[in-house]
């Protein structure tokens, strides 16, 4: 019996969206949380 | 080269940082120290983009809209993007 999701085209790779939790500017503002660094040196091996 | 940040004088975004507009806010990437900032809310995403048409760093936060209890917050916020150099202070007019 044939699979009708078989035949299904894969789903496209997309670009990796970064998205950090959401969170409410007022949860942001009381934790401090408004800005995240983020260093990527080192990084180059993951792609 | 990254400087403190006093609210009363005037910056900018440095010419070797991009800005891309998220869902979330912005994504800040420095071509020269290869880090990455996340800017977790549109408004702080507006007054940085607003810093170098406004004559101080809290007058950028006033045109965007920042409350007065809210300030401090941004303030801190635009320090530690001033520290690791994604903004820079600009000669005053």
């Amino acid at each position: 019996m044939l699979d009708p999701t078989a035949a299904s085209p894969p789903e496209p790779e997309r670009e990796p969206d970064p998205q950090p939790p959401a969170a409410s500017d007022d949860a942001l503002i009381e934790a401090d949380l408004l800005v995240e660094d983020v260093s990527i040196d080192g990084m180059c091996g993951v792609y | 080269m990254a400087t403190a940040f006093d609210p009363g004088r005037a910056w900018a975004l440095d010419p070797q940082v991009a800005l891309r507009s998220e869902r979330f806010g912005a994504l800040a990437y420095h071509f020269g120290t290869r880090r990455l900032s996340f800017l977790k809310s549109q408004k702080l995403a507006t007054v940085v983009r607003s810093l170098a048409d406004q004559p101080s760093g809290h007058d950028a936060c006033l045109a965007a809209g920042v409350a007065e209890h809210e300030m401090a917050a941004y303030e801190r916020a635009l320090a530690t993007l001033a520290t690791s150099g994604m903004i820079a202070e600009r000669p005053s007019a």
